[in-house]
């Protein structure tokens, strides 16, 4: 009695015709504020599927957009990184030329406060290829009337001594130089001695008795006796001192920054004179104490290298 | 031969006059509007549902059956106050799915043909209340006991009408 035919055709056709009449129905029937029902129904098939096609667009135009954002942001701070760097080049441009002009105006105040004193500004132009050597070169020599063993200094402090001339430069072996000897006295006590250099940035104070009282922090000057160096030129100060065989061993640091040496100052004779004047003797005296050289004392230790 | 082809030659497929399910569904219809005019009693008649429903089982084609329930459905449809495809769509699925009873079981016996047509008729009646429901958003029920009444008022009509039709069919020969 029963009997299962194909149906896979007819289905299809029933399919059909149900969907064709649903359309009908849909495009004659209103819902609320006279909506056909095709409307009501494409709307609610489209809405989730636009929806879904939304999000996903939206992700990927946001991704897009994040990226290109990055890539942007990327760009943008790499030219910030050169910006910030081309700044820094420039700040420290700028820096180096404020402190120069910090020194031009020390080396300028130190000639005007020492009119009568003979002296030639020089800039340091290099410095010695020999490691062990504590040696600059100045950009005058023999045409500026330099010559051997003339001092040179800094506003602050004694730096060293020439001891090679060119035409158009000279050699400045600096007091830190192992080679490099200054005849010294303490300011307080005018205990003499002899600043010698080590090679390194630290000085040694010789041929001083185990009985003079010596202390951290005393202020070592030049004595003149070596006759390249006038009297009372500020040189070192005194960081360590303890007794000896058959002189104390006293470690001294210089005064003035021969790290960092730009412009430096050559004495074109051996006149005292006062780099640093205190407040008393300012008020007190003129800006530039310049008086007679003395004659170097022959009983003085050996200060100098010749 | 295949197995399909020996199912079909047990299956008993009966053939009508040319115009013959046209005229009756026209008539059909007529006489749904016509008698619907002289009271609610003619209401719980479904004459365009009978007339699907027997040449449905009478041709066993799912693909006739469906056609011409879309086409009744339609027409009825037409002459009433209901979207086009209301009638349509349900009377599409009562020609598929009576055809494809009308291949597998007896449906030439009395009693078969009066549990058909109470069964379609609930079917119809579902098909209608979901599209009423779902479509038109208006309340329907799928059962009730004038739905009960009318199913079994068209089932004994159909106990007429279903014979008087059967003389339209072309002798076997």
């Amino acid at each position: 009695m029963i009997d299962f035919p194909s149906k896979q055709r007819p289905f299809t056709l029933l399919t059909i015709v149900i969907l064709l009449q649903v359309l009908l129905l849909a495009f004659q029937i209103k819902r609320e504020r006279d909506v056909r029902l095709v409307r009501v129904w494409a709307a609610e098939i489209f809405t989730p599927v636009q929806r879904v096609a939304t999000w996903i667009l939206s992700g990927v135009g946001g991704s897009w957009h994040n990226y290109i954002g990055l890539r942007h942001m990327r760009q943008e701070n790499d030219q910030l990184h050169a910006e910030v760097d081309r700044l820094q080049l420039r700040n420290r441009e700028l820096e180096s030329r404020a402190m120069e002009g910090d020194r031009l105006a020390a080396l300028l105040h130190f000639r005007d406060s020492h009119t009568d004193a003979p002296m030639l500004f020089a800039q340091v132009i290099g410095a010695s290829a020999d490691s062990t050597s504590r040696i600059v070169f100045i950009n005058h020599g023999e045409r500026d009337h330099l010559k051997r063993n003339l001092a040179v200094i800094t506003p602050d402090g004694v730096v060293g001594k020439i001891v090679e001339v060119t035409s158009n430069s000279a050699q400045v072996l600096l007091i830190t130089d192992k080679d490099s000897g200054v005849g010294a006295l303490f300011s307080e006590t005018r205990t003499q001695g002899v600043v010698k250099g080590t090679g390194e940035p630290q000085l040694r104070m010789d041929y001083v008795v185990n009985e003079e009282k010596v202390h951290a922090g005393e202020a070592i000057v030049t004595s003149g006796e070596d006759r390249i160096f006038p009297k009372d030129l500020p040189l070192a100060t005194v960081t360590a001192a303890r007794p000896g065989n058959p002189f104390q061993k006293i470690d001294v640091k210089p005064v003035a920054r021969l790290d960092r040496l730009e412009e430096v100052i050559v004495l074109l004779s051996q006149q005292d004179i006062s780099l640093k004047p205190t407040p008393d003797e300012a008020a007190s005296t003129p800006d530039v104490s310049i008086v007679p050289a003395k004659q170097p004392a022959t009983t003085a230790p050996a200060a100098s290298k010749p | 031969m295949s197995s399909r082809a020996q199912a079909e030659q047990h299956i008993e497929v009966h053939k009508f006059y040319g115009g013959a399910m046209a005229l009756a569904a026209f008539l059909a219809l007529f006489l749904q509007a016509f008698l619907n005019k002289y009271g609610s009693w003619a209401a719980m008649l479904e004459l365009p549902l009978l007339i699907t429903i027997y040449f449905s089982v009478s041709r066993r084609s799912p693909a006739i059956g469906l056609l011409l329930g879309a086409m009744v459905g339609i027409l009825q449809d037409a002459v009433s106050h209901m979207p086009i495809g209301f009638y349509g769509i349900a009377k599409t699925l009562v020609g598929y799915v009576a055809s494809s009873f009308g291949a597998r079981i007896d449906t030439e016996h009395p009693l078969s043909r009066f549990g058909l047509v109470v069964a379609f008729f609930f079917f119809h009646q579902a098909v209608l209340t979901i599209l009423n429901r779902l479509i038109l958003g208006r309340p329907g029920s799928y059962f009730s006991w004038r739905l009960l009444i009318a199913s079994i008022v068209n089932a004994g009509v159909a106990m007429f009408l279903f014979p008087a039709l059967d003389r339209l069919r072309k002798p076997h020969g």
